[in-house]
């Protein structure tokens, strides 16, 4: 699940950076970094994050 | 009706009689000037002195040695005068080129100092980061917490010098201010998309070679201490449970890679500065001082360090449910609050890199939006704890202010104080939400609150910048190659926001995601974490083999919690 968390948050920030080149509008733009940004939160929070709390210490 | 149609009538005639002879009597004046006449043939300017030519120094009246050694000069009004000018030829004596290489020399000079004075307060925040963290630990870890800090400064600085400059700055010439720096021109790009991509520097290894040169070492110097800013926001987060072993590696990998890369980003004219120039937003990513390069780069390395350390023993019950753990010297933590205060004015007006030409001027502007936004971030934070839990809690109000101070560090020198202590305030209510955000729904212990400080409001910082530019500053004409001054969404330029925010998207998907494979990878081969009966002990002995404080007698664990106890 780690794997797939990292993966997931280069993924959220190429979004906004690859968008960059494909389309010049700044409102386009500007979803594009709030998805980016949207999809690497969602990486570190639910899935990196997650995984971690799964063996924590305090649960042992 | 009909009366009130009639006054209509007569005020719409009045109004036109009015104009009428108001635009008569322009056109009487216009008229009634007489013509000018030709202007007499002005007199031939006299030919410009050679450059080269000596000047008639005595004209200029120096004083007299022998008056000075006889009389001395109490008044300051016989020293410095043109005897001062260095000559490049004494058998020529002084020429006007003589004149012309002082001038610039002393901007130089000013600059030179000005840069060097700054990079020596933001050193010394180095010892309130010290302060701020210890008093927050408990007393059985304060020589360990207090070593993580001063060692940070060795082993960033090495690193720093080793490749973290070169990587960062090998590529940024030139650096006008300072006097060029020109041997700093080698930057990899790459071409991707037909657009080119500045990825790192590569000259500057060592200080060797052409950077054996004073503009560099000013510039390195600088660079170094905000480098280590950085460095030392982690050892807050992960301080209780983290192995020296491996704060020293993580240190030097972070002053090696981690900021240098996106830094050269950011200011070392990386891709992240060219999105201006190459996609058309704005003047590219801003970051004046860096509340993305320095404060949110060291706060997601440590949300991603503290995440893979987990939490100390006792933060959690069972349950989840968090317990406070309270630091044992809250006297030092808001002394070490009012150093970083201190310090700050070296870290924002420092960044123009100048104190003369180049806009420099607005350093005062800049000092006094630093002074602003720490004050209303205490504000907001201890207005919010106040409500909230019925008391103003000094930590968080200290706290406060750091949000506050991070949160200003990019957009201060492109905003108003109005924008300021706008800036300011919202930091010091966010630190204490994400507190609680990162405490108690993501789980990650934070025993200085690091994350939220830095990570949570370096991120509201460079946002800000997008927002709050009010396009009033002059740099020298422009911005990261882009002419005109720097403009947010509330002042006309929506783009801006547009680069900030991919500059936020690069800090959270790549800069927090290399720490984490990092500190991952280090985790597998050393371990970060030390055991559980040295983290009950406390890690001064079992780490450092010594305690902080030997002549005190420490109570023993007094937090109540289910789960794990403590002996």
């Amino acid at each position: 699940m780690r794997i797939v968390g990292v993966v997931l948050a280069l993924v959220g920030w190429l979004i906004p950076v690859v968008g960059l080149t494909i389309t010049q509008s700044t409102s386009a733009r500007f979803i594009l970094a709030l998805l980016g940004i949207a999809v690497t939160l969602f990486a570190i929070m639910g899935v990196l994050n997650k995984a971690h709390l799964k063996n924590a210490i305090w649960k042992s | 009706m009909k009366f009130r149609e009639g006054m209509k009538t007569v005020c719409l005639c009045a109004a036109m009689l009015l104009l009428l002879m108001c635009g008569l009597g322009a056109w009487a004046q216009s008229q009634a000037a007489p013509a000018a006449s030709a202007p007499a043939a002005a007199p031939a300017p006299p030919p410009a002195p050679a450059m080269d030519q000596p000047l008639d120094v005595k004209a200029a009246a120096p004083p007299s040695t022998d008056t000075l050694a006889a009389q001395g000069d109490p008044g300051g009004t016989s020293t410095g005068t043109v005897s001062d000018v260095v000559v490049s030829d004494t058998k020529k004596g002084l020429t006007l080129a003589d004149v012309v290489n002082q001038a610039g020399q002393n901007r130089i000079a000013i600059n030179l100092v000005w840069t060097l004075v700054t990079g020596f307060l933001v050193m010394f925040m180095q010892a309130g980061f010290a302060l701020v963290e210890t008093g927050l630990c408990r007393a059985k870890n304060a020589n360990h917490t207090m070593m993580m800090n001063f060692m940070v400064y060795g082993f960033g600085l090495f690193a720093f010098w080793v490749c973290g400059f070169a990587i960062q700055m090998g590529g940024g010439a030139p650096y006008s201010t300072l006097g060029g720096a020109y041997s700093l021109n080698s930057e990899k790009v790459i071409t991707l998309l037909g657009k080119p991509w500045g990825l790192f520097g590569t000259h500057g290894f060592f200080l060797s070679g052409a950077t054996y040169d004073v503009g560099v070492m000013v510039l390195f110097l600088f660079q170094m201490v905000f480098m280590d800013t950085a460095l030392t926001i982690v050892t807050g987060s992960c301080a209780e449970r983290w192995k020296y072993a491996c704060f020293a590696v993580s240190s030097v990998f972070m002053g090696a890679i981690t900021y240098p890369l996106f830094a050269n980003w950011a200011w070392g004219g990386g891709w992240l500065s060219q999105l201006g120039n190459n996609f058309g937003l704005g003047h590219g990513y801003c970051d004046f001082a860096g509340s993305g390069v320095v404060h949110a780069v060291g706060g997601l390395s440590a949300m991603a360090l503290s995440m893979i350390i987990g939490p100390r023993i006792g933060k959690y019950n069972r349950d989840g449910k968090p317990n406070a753990i309270p630091g044992h010297d809250m006297v030092i933590v808001l002394t070490g609050c009012f150093i970083l205060a201190f310090g700050w004015f070296g870290f924002n007006p420092g960044s123009t890199l100048a104190a003369s030409g180049n806009g420099a001027l607005r350093i005062g502007t800049i000092a006094v939006d630093t002074m602003l936004a720490g004050c209303t971030g205490s504000f907001g934070a201890i207005l919010y704890m106040w409500l909230r839990y019925g008391k103003p809690d000094a930590s968080m109000s200290g706290n406060g202010l750091l949000a506050g101070l991070v949160a200003i560090t990019a957009p201060s020198g492109f905003v108003s104080t109005v924008g300021a202590a706008i800036i300011g305030f919202i930091a010091g209510v966010l630190v204490c939400v994400s507190v609680e955000f990162v405490d108690r729904v993501l789980k990650v212990d934070d025993p200085v609150g690091a994350i939220s400080v830095h990570g949570t409001n370096g991120l509201w910082g460079v946002i800000s910048v997008g927002l709050f530019a009010d396009g009033t500053s002059n740099y020298g004409g422009s911005w990261n190659g882009v002419s005109g001054s720097v403009r947010g969404l509330f002042y006309g330029d929506a783009s801006q926001l547009v680069a900030q925010l991919i500059g936020v998207g690069t800090l959270i998907g790549f800069i927090f995601t290399l720490s984490y494979v990092a500190g991952w990878i280090m985790d597998i081969i050393i371990g970060q974490r030390v055991k559980a009966e040295d983290e009950l002990e406390g890690l001064d002995l079992p780490e450092m083999g010594a305690l902080g404080y030997p002549e005190f007698v420490l109570k023993p664990e007094t937090v109540t919690f289910s789960g794990v106890a403590a002996d």
